[in-house]
């Protein structure tokens, strides 16, 4: 009964990430993605691996300031938060939840154009946004196919 | 002495020489492949072994040493040359001191992507991930320099590591590679790596006999020598008995000869001296291998190679060891293992940088060290397998001295270049040797340069010139000038100082110390994040095994990365040159000459990217009207020639962390697309997102006429440009190859001796252009000149493309513009 209801609960996760790509709300995609990353870690063992030793912060704010969300990685897990914290990795600053996409985990990504024409602006280190673009770009290879 | 009966060796066609023609076949139907054995390797090593006591030239060394002592030895396929760059047939390697970790978001689709796709394995990916990766988060170029500018707490060094960061403003490229060298290989093909070796152990003894922190520091250069060398000499030995196994399991005896050959060739060379062309020609190969386990693999230059091989050739032709055509064979084997290699691009660049080789340029012809005629028998052989190959890498350049050479000699390069419709570029010995005695280098130094990569000059083996420390975007001082320090791109933010406002100024020449005082604090930032950077490559990315291949570190006892070459300059380039010239001229003659418009007016157009009816009227006018750089027009050659000369003297002014000058170049590789493509309207009528002119090349459809074309060119070159230059011109071909050459010869010596310091060429036609855009299929091997180097058509982005369909074309029996047909040329 557990499983059913995890499964279920996961469905409607992966539906939501799936209905997020096409949403022009940078909340919705954000937070999708941040929760669904943390569900997969629990649940995938390989997709776990990517945790191991790493320690990592991410500050993700929106230009109208309306989107204040940090990712934390440390001790083997993930912790999200809706604050600003000390001293991230990288922060970084999007026009709208499209260019984010676009910028993390669209199919043809253009890191370099959104940040050639600033609708992001990052700051600090970007190996840590890489490391974060690849758990996003995999997550997004895992969605199962959905009913239309 | 020319001894060929037919300098064009015309008898000599892949035809009949079914070797290359194989190897030429397999290099256009390879696929690039990610190679992660450098990064593998050096990742363990300095996980589980690293000793951070020892000095960073050891510890470089020490590095270097364990990579290629686990260097797999492979061949491909049945070049006569030992060694490869990596471990695949075309491989990218990883340098994780660099940008390596851009390809991490893709590692699970780099495979398939859409352009340009470099195969990974699911295994190599998940190595890249979990092992290798997480190392260099913290550790590459960029981070340790963000590092070393917070904990000097340094605001001036992390503005221009934010400027460089933007990416619109300059490109600091150590964060990316130093690499971009001329190396001579002349005393290990005299003394072999052993003897070398020797050298180093004895100065090293000598300097410990000297008891002091300079001795040590010394010793322990010559220390680090001595082990990057024995590394070199560990792949040769694997090498050799890689290759006398496969002799061993070989049927065909022809195939167990070659084999059997090779492996005779690596026990001897590169550890000793070279006694054949056969044996000077592989160890020069296993050194290039050898270095780009060092360095990354950029822009690293053989240099005069018809001149460093000439010795071994002329003596194994007059003993008769080697003919013609087997001379053709090893050179034709040499140019396809430079080509061995890609750099690895992530999708995120493409956009920038698509397209492009590692660029290792080959330099022919010119004149030898007393000053007279250089041109040997090898120059034509070599001339000829630049022919017959057509491949896009090694860049091939000839120089050429319109007193010394001969007219035969500059007639047969230009119908080279006519048949490859590309390549070589051409390069005036004489304005280039005046441009780097300007440097200081004597005249017998300046006489042997060679080319680096794109352009860029070099005394072989003798100056380390970090020549793409810098890539300005010049447009960006210009808006910021225009704008009163703020960019429209960048939107509200005060990036400069906060100039006067361009419609309270009275004259011109305000303008142009507005624009200077932009042009000079933009300079600076770049200069300054440059000198930061370079700190940290003499920390983590010393060289010692490429200062072996160099004079002055062995008697300096110093590494090149800390001044121990002869010359020690660092290079900076410019993007959108034509473009902000144009700028100038039109703001100059429009509103104060000839009073048409306001500033502001000028202002409010180019703000609203020359929108609507009266905004159309006005574009039309200022990019019709107005002066044009590339014309005889006085004001536009004035402008041209006060941007060359102010950048001059500013880079001139300072000093680089090696102790050696900035040199001023004019060459864009793919960024003036790709930059262009995100800069506003500029006042010279150009559109908001229209792409900047390539290198020092005049705006597309600005210069009607050939001759002043070159001639504006021609008269900015010299002692201002000692980074040299990459003019662009384009011709329409014509049918008959032999009077085509000689007109196109002619108009060669005539833009020399006008000053002119380098030329490349297409010969091609717009609608040629556009039909290889709309159908690539037809056009699997087409090579073009980019600015600098050259690329095969279908794998540039779609903004390069465009730029080379609409670049000017000139009809050489006229001397004329074709004009633009639109994009409807094509169909």
């Amino acid at each position: 009964m557990l499983d059913l209801i995890t499964q279920q609960a996961q469905k409607k996760l992966w539906e939501k990430f799936n209905n997020s790509l096409t949403s022009e709300v940078a909340e919705e995609f954000l937070q999708t993605l941040l929760t669904l990353m943390q569900i997969v870690f629990v649940v995938n063992h390989d997709y776990r691996k990517n945790l191991k030793n790493f320690q990592g912060k991410y500050q993700f704010c929106s230009q109208d300031g309306e989107v204040t969300i940090a990712a934390v990685f440390h001790n083997n897990r993930m912790d999200v938060m809706e604050k600003k914290i000390d001293n991230p990795n990288i922060t970084i600053t999007f026009r709208d939840g499209k260019t984010l996409l676009n910028f993390i985990i669209a199919p043809r990504q253009d890191i370099l154009g959104s940040m050639l024409r600033h609708d992001v602006v990052t700051e600090g280190n970007l190996n840590y946004l890489y490391k974060f673009g690849f758990m996003a770009k995999q997550l997004q290879l895992m969605m199962p196919q959905l009913p239309r | 002495m020319i001894t060929l009966d037919d300098i064009r060796l015309k008898n000599f066609k892949l035809e009949n020489l079914p070797r290359l023609k194989e190897l030429r076949s397999l290099s256009f139907a390879r696929k690039p492949e990610i190679c992660i054995e450098r990064a593998r390797y050096i990742t363990r090593y300095l996980r589980d072994k690293d000793d951070t006591n020892d000095s960073p030239e050891v510890r470089q060394a020490r590095k270097v040493n364990y990579f290629l002592e686990h260097k797999r030895p492979v061949f491909h396929d049945r070049n006569l040359l030992a060694g490869t760059t990596t471990s695949k047939a075309l491989g990218a390697p990883l340098f994780p001191e660099f940008f390596a970790l851009t390809l991490w978001p893709e590692l699970d689709t780099v495979s398939t992507r859409a352009k340009n796709p470099q195969k990974l394995t699911a295994d190599e990916a998940k190595e890249l991930n979990l092992e290798i990766f997480p190392y260099w988060m913290d550790n590459n170029v960029l981070e340790l320099t963000r590092k070393r500018i917070n904990d000097e707490k340094n605001p001036k060094a992390a503005e221009s590591l934010r400027l460089f960061e933007s990416l619109v403003f300059f490109i600091a490229a150590k964060a990316g590679c130093i690499s971009h060298a001329v190396p001579t290989y002349a005393p290990m093909l005299e003394h072999g790596l052993t003897g070398l070796i020797s050298m180093a152990a004895e100065r090293e003894a000598a300097a410990l006999a000297h008891a002091s922190d300079d001795g040590n520091r010394h010793a322990d250069f010559y220390r680090a020598v001595q082990i990057s060398l024995e590394g070199i000499i560990k792949y040769a030995e694997h090498l050799a008995e890689e290759a006398a196994m496969m002799a061993s399991v070989a049927d065909d005896p022809q195939v167990k000869q070659e084999f059997l050959d090779m492996a005779k060739v690596c026990r001897r060379v590169p550890a000793g001296p070279a006694t054949t062309f056969r044996e000077a020609v592989n160890a020069i190969w296993i050194c290039q291998v050898g270095i780009h386990a060092e360095n990354i693999n950029m822009a690293m230059s053989p240099g005069r190679l018809d001149q460093l091989l000439y010795p071994y050739y002329k003596r194994d032709v007059e003993e008769g060891r080697l003919d013609i055509g087997q001379a053709i064979e090893l050179i034709g084997c040499l140019w396809l293992k430079i080509a061995d290699n890609v750099t690895m691009v992530p999708e995120a660049s493409e956009e920038m940088f698509g397209g492009a080789g590692t660029v290792p340029a080959i330099t022919l012809g010119g004149v030898d060290a007393d000053g007279e005629d250089a041109v040997n028998d090898l120059t034509y052989i070599m001339l000829r397998v630049t022919e017959l190959l057509c491949i896009r890498d090694p860049n091939v350049n000839a120089r050429y001295d319109y007193e010394k050479n001969s007219k035969e000699y500059c007639r047969r390069v230009s119908e080279v270049i006519l048949n490859t419709k590309a390549v070589p570029a051409f390069f005036n010995d004489r304005a280039n040797i005046t441009a780097l005695k300007g440097q200081g280098e004597s005249l017998e130094h300046a006489r042997d340069y060679a080319v680096i990569g794109c352009v860029e000059l070099a005394s072989s083996g003798r100056d380390y010139p970090a020549s793409s420390s810098i890539m300005l975007n010049l447009a960006a001082p210009l808006e910021m000038a225009l704008f009163q320090g703020k960019r429209p791109i960048t939107g509200e933010e005060q990036i400069g100082p906060k100039t006067p406002d361009p419609a309270t100024l009275k004259s011109f020449e305000e303008f142009w110390e507005v624009f200077k005082t932009q042009l000079d604090w933009l300079l600076e930032k770049a200069i300054a994040l440059n000198e930061e950077m370079g700190r940290v490559h003499q920390h983590m990315m010393p060289s010692p095994l490429l200062s072996a291949f160099f004079e002055g570190p062995m008697d300096k006892g110093r590494d090149l990365i800390q001044g121990g070459s002869l010359y020690n300059s660092s290079g900076a380039t410019h993007i959108a040159f034509a473009d902000v010239v144009d700028s100038l001229n039109a703001i100059e003659q429009t509103v104060f000459v000839d009073k048409k418009y306001s500033f502001s007016k000028l202002l409010q157009m180019v703000k609203n990217d020359f929108a609507g009816a009266e905004g159309e009227k006005i574009r039309l006018y200022l990019k019709n009207r107005t002066p044009k750089y590339g014309t005889e027009n006085p004001i536009a050659r004035k402008n041209a020639c006060n941007v060359v000369g102010h950048l001059f003297e500013l880079y001139q002014a300072h000093t680089n962390y090696r102790g050696g000058r900035y040199r001023p170049a004019y060459w864009t590789m793919t960024n003036h697309a790709g930059l262009g493509g995100i800069t506003g309207a500029l006042p010279h009528g150009r559109k908001s997102g229209e792409l900047f002119a390539s290198g020092i090349t005049p705006v597309s459809g600005a210069a009607p006429e050939l001759s002043a074309c070159l001639n504006a060119v021609a008269e900015l070159g010299g002692e201002c440009v000692p980074g040299c230059w990459a003019l662009n011109i384009k011709y329409s071909p014509e049918g008959d190859v032999g009077q085509m050459s000689e007109r196109f010869a002619q108009t060669i010596e005539a833009y020399f001796r006008a000053g002119g310091q380098q030329v490349q060429f297409n010969i091609m036609t717009y609608q040629m252009l556009q039909d290889a855009k709309k159908h690539p299929e037809k056009y699997p091997e087409l090579m073009v000149r980019v600015s600098g180097y050259s690329a095969y058509f279908k794998d540039l982005n779609e903004l390069m493309k465009d730029e080379l369909i609409t670049r000017t074309m000139y009809d050489l029996t006229n001397g004329q513009a074709v004009p633009y047909p639109g994009d409807k040329g094509g169909e």
